[in-house]
């Protein structure tokens, strides 16, 4: 049976041609691809490396970038191809979140044009995998604080600390990551196999299985003077490349949100219970309306938000709230789900006890729930509330 | 040279028919997609054009709707694209629509024709021979792989005792049955450069097709008879009735 | 009305469906003149009831499938206000093309025919049926199995013609059919395997009677995760492909939702299972009781009758 995504209010009808044809492009691949192989990929842990090829083939890596191999998709665009990666599996999503929000992003805002020129087109292909290192071990919602360090030593820099929880890093050819240099966080781009990098895997994650989750170790690693990001300086840096992320994150949940509420309706309408299909109980129509109620304005918020980046009036606090309550409603709808298919909805049969553990990362990665609501705290009332130094 | 492929535009195979008023609902229909076989034609013509060069054109006829699936084939390589412009491409009988594409080829000035069997909402098979023998053009159905060799072409045909490599001249019209080679995907970039590629939209009249007096007639659509309640059998002796029934009554063997 | 039926003939004699064919015609109120291309089955053609005459059309055109050479020795050879052939591929092509040739309509696949003319046909693999009413002349293709055949009490006269054409279709070679397993996703038969076949080898009967019947072999999840012989390719189900074959045969599978879920829309579904409470009988059109060391070798046996 071929998926009919859920779209009540005919968003469909909003979307030009070529943005509905690349997320049907995107949507055949997840369907081929993806949902026929992605419990195997969770059992063993791996982002199987034909994903990365045929992604690059498609050409969506950095798909809002203009320029350097990328194609300059509308932000609609890229919301979609969120969508359906993350309706096949989060960790598909957070791959190409991270190579093209996280990684291409600033080189192609900050980068030079050497560097520009360099990495770019290579990321664009796939032929070239990036991370983002941001996060600590003791620095998470608070990144400001970080202890990674660079020095200048006159002909290179000297790099020391230690990143955790990123994605991708194992794999990666490149890394950008952020570190304060005399004082200042600035972006620096590092390369497997310079002196003094590794990248071991994390393991034992009950979540994003299908995503490799890496730390990131700087012990006197040194880099050429050029691998610095030229252009931009402070926390203004990693921050615009997670708005995109988070962007793409809003859109994605709604995938991840309409593939459980696909397997409820069609597993209740099948299961009978009491002589009967179980879609027929009040106690589950209820559940379901309320998951199509929260999909349908969850993409609404996404849509809207996605004009707002394609026209440039969006302010970083319209991505918290679309952020923070789409993952939020796709949670409690895979948990929904989940109870709908009673103790088949355990079974790697299903996805979603899948989708389920991923969505609990992503209410956390990329700010927490809870960091997402004190932003929107300190837009409405203009107190933050992040630190106990009260400040007006 | 110019390769024309013939495309039609069908309910996608996996979508519900569902029929009101004596009629199939068309607005009903949730996804419209280009017919399978025509596909694997779609596919076997930029095959054909990369190996040997020339360049494919993209014909349909049919509604409005049916200009997405020429953007479609445009996404993947077609260099140009011909709407024929039909409202209602179930007022009108085989001979019309076969006098439409053949002017079409025609109009494109191709000597070579690559379409679907059949389509995959009628079934019917009648286009691909019908336009070959319009346009005085040798035809070769049930076909799943062609290549030039010089001025002429070899097909891979199926046939009941086997397949078979066939030789023909142009001019000549390929009818393809699904082929053995991975359809292609479009691209971003593909995507993007459909954008540009605008079709001509031609109405029946302006190729000469009187499109008046079809001489077939839709009386009514119904929905397919009721299956009859499951059947339970006991012991190894019901099979052969089983069997029987499958072949009389469900006409499945 | 003067009606034409092509046979469908070959180098092995006349197929079943030309009385089938014959039967039609009837139902339209014509008494056929049958035309065998290359001669082929004459001797049988005769003896089809109501038959007016059998012409058998000889020609070097009919060295190989030239399917627009055929029509046009077949189309010269006679008239008929309507020409009915079988919705083959052959027929098909030699139909449309004689219809091409004379100007005249064409319906295809017809499974119900009425004097006027009335056709009713499938469309949408069989989601709709389309009735039309067709005027002459006009040339129709008629699926097997529609109509019910003619007897076999007639006694027609036999001419023959003699009547090629160019042929413009040369075979280089004849490659033999490979015997190469269809996938489950593409199969239009389907015969599926569980855990109640008890060992993977006994799968051979499964694939024994799929030869048969031109269909691909199947598994259900229990049996592809209890059996590495069973690979994953096979499974039909949630984790599996989800078919719609017109045909779909399940053979010691219990009937788990999640296999029910890749396989409930298959058009017509049979059921072999010794344990009558077993689910897969709600969901079966054909339900048997009966272990598959009992049914197998019975199917087999009637599926190589027909």
């Amino acid at each position: 049976m071929a998926y009919e995504a859920l779209d009540f209010y005919d968003i469909d009808s909003l979307l030009s041609d070529e943005e509905r044809m690349v997320r049907d492009m995107v949507r055949d691949w997840v369907d081929e691809k993806v949902i026929p192989n992605i419990e195997e990929a969770c059992r063993d842990g791996v982002f199987p490396d034909e994903w990365r090829v045929d992604l690059g083939e498609m050409g969506i890596l950095g798909a809002p970038l203009k320029g350097y191999g990328c194609p300059g998709l509308s932000y609609i665009a890229y919301g979609l191809i969120c969508q359906e990666l993350e309706r096949g599996d989060s960790g598909v999503r957070s791959f190409a979140s991270v190579q093209g929000s996280l990684a291409m992003y600033p080189i192609w805002d900050f980068g030079s044009e050497e560097q520009k020129n360099h990495y770019l087109p290579r990321m664009a292909t796939g032929e070239w995998v990036g991370c983002f290192g941001l996060t600590e071990p003791d620095y998470g919602s608070n990144p400001g604080d970080m202890i990674t360090r660079a020095e200048d030593k006159g002909d290179h820099y000297l790099l020391n600390g230690a990143k955790m929880w990123i994605t991708n890093g194992t794999i990666a050819d490149l890394a950008v990551v952020w570190a304060k240099l005399d004082g200042v966080i600035r972006g620096f781009i590092v390369e497997k196999g310079d002196p003094g990098f590794t990248a071991p895997e994390m393991t034992g994650k009950h979540s994003l299985k299908a995503s490799v989750t890496s730390e990131l170790v700087f012990q006197d690693c040194r880099i050429p003077k050029d691998r610095i990001l030229p252009d931009v300086k402070g926390l203004k840096g990693p921050f615009s490349c997670l708005n995109n992320a988070r962007f793409g994150i809003s859109w994605g949940a709604v995938g991840a949100a309409q593939s459980c509420f696909n397997s409820a309706k069609e597993y209740a309408l099948s299961r009978i219970q009491f002589d009967h299909p179980i879609a027929s109980f009040q106690l589950v129509q209820n559940k379901l309306a309320w998951m199509l109620r929260e999909i349908t304005k969850a993409q609404l918020l996404a849509y809207h938000l996605g004009q707002k980046k394609d026209d440039g009036t969006w302010i970083p606090e319209h991505i918290s709230l679309a952020k923070m309550n789409n993952v939020d409603i796709a949670l409690e709808i895979a948990r929904m789900a989940r109870d709908i298919h009673g103790a088949n909805g355990i079974l790697d049969e299903y996805p979603v006890m899948r989708h389920m553990a991923n969505l609990e990362s992503v209410k956390t990665y990329e700010g927490t729930h809870d960091i997402h609501n004190l932003i929107l705290g300190r837009h409405i009332t203009g107190i933050q509330a992040f630190t106990r130094e009260f400040t007006e | 040279m110019t390769i024309a492929v013939l495309l039609k535009q069908v309910p996608d195979t996996t979508s519900k028919i569902s029929v009101s008023g004596g009629r199939v609902d068309e607005s009903a229909v949730s996804k419209w997609s280009m017919s399978p076989y025509d596909e694997y034609a779609l596919e076997s013509a930029l095959q054909l054009k990369e190996s040997g060069g020339g360049d494919v054109v993209a014909i349909t006829c049919g509604p409005a709707r049916a200009a997405k699936m020429l953007t479609d084939a445009a996404a993947v390589g077609a260099d140009s694209l011909l709407h024929v412009l039909v409202e209602d491409l179930n007022a009108l009988d085989s001979t019309q629509v076969q006098a439409i594409l053949a002017a079409a080829v025609s109009h494109c000035s191709a000597q070579v024709v690559f379409c679907g069997k059949q389509a995959a909402d009628t079934n019917a098979g009648s286009t691909g021979p019908g336009v070959a023998h319009l346009m005085g053009a040798s035809c070769v159905t049930m076909v799943s792989e062609v290549a030039s060799e010089g001025d002429s072409f070899t097909a891979m045909r199926a046939s009941s005792g086997g397949d078979q490599r066939v030789a023909v001249s142009a001019p000549c019209l390929f009818a393809f049955d699904k082929g053995t080679t991975e359809l292609r995907r479009p691209n971003v970039r593909g995507i993007m450069m459909a954008k540009k590629k605008v079709a001509e939209t031609l109405g029946a009249s302006d190729l000469g097709v009187d499109t008046s007096a079809s001489s077939v007639s839709v009386d009514s659509h119904s929905p397919p008879p009721e299956k009859p309640p499951g059947q339970r059998f006991e012991g190894v002796d019901s099979v052969a009735v089983v069997v029987s029934k499958l072949r009389d009554e469900a006409n499945v063997i | 009305m003067d009606v034409t039926v092509i046979a469908e003939s070959s180098e092995n004699g006349l197929h079943p469906v030309t009385a089938q064919l014959v039967g039609a015609a009837v139902a339209i109120g014509g008494a056929p003149t049958v035309l065998c291309a290359g001669g082929w089955g004459v001797e049988d053609a005769v003896s089809i009831s109501g038959v007016a005459k059998v012409i058998s059309v000889v020609g070097d055109c009919f060295g190989s499938f030239d399917g627009g050479a055929w029509a046009e020795a077949l189309s010269s050879a006679s008239g008929g206000d309507v020409i009915i052939a079988a919705a083959t591929p052959a027929g098909r092509e030699i139909a449309a093309t004689i219809a091409a040739i004379r100007g005249i309509p064409i319906v295809q696949d017809v499974t119900g025919l009425a004097p006027g003319i009335s056709v009713t046909r499938p469309i949408y693999s069989g989601k709709a049926i389309e009735s039309s009413t067709v005027g002459t002349p006009c040339a129709i293709t008629v699926r097997a199995n529609a109509f019910d055949a003619a007897g076999e009490d007639g006694s027609a006269e036999v001419s023959t013609v003699n009547q090629s054409a160019d042929v413009a279709v040369a075979v280089r070679e004849a490659i033999a059919k490979a015997s190469e397993r269809l996938d489950v996703a593409e199969a239009d038969i389907i015969i599926s395997g569980g855990r109640g076949m008890g060992d993977p080898a006994n799968f051979s009967h499964l694939e024994e009677i799929a030869d048969i019947i031109g269909a691909a072999v199947g598994a259900s999840r229990a049996a592809v995760d209890t059996w590495d012989e069973i690979p994953h390719g096979m499974q039909v189900g949630q984790t599996g492909k989800t078919v719609t074959p017109s045909l779909y045969i399940a053979v010691g599978i219990s009937g788990a939702i999640q296999h029910l879920a890749g396989m409930r829309t298959s058009k017509y579904i049979v059921a072999i299972n010794k344990d009558p409470d077993a689910p897969i009988f709600g969901v079966a059109d054909y339900g048997i009781v009966a272990t598959w060391e009992d049914a197998l070798p019975a199917l087999k046996a009637e599926l190589g009758k027909l």
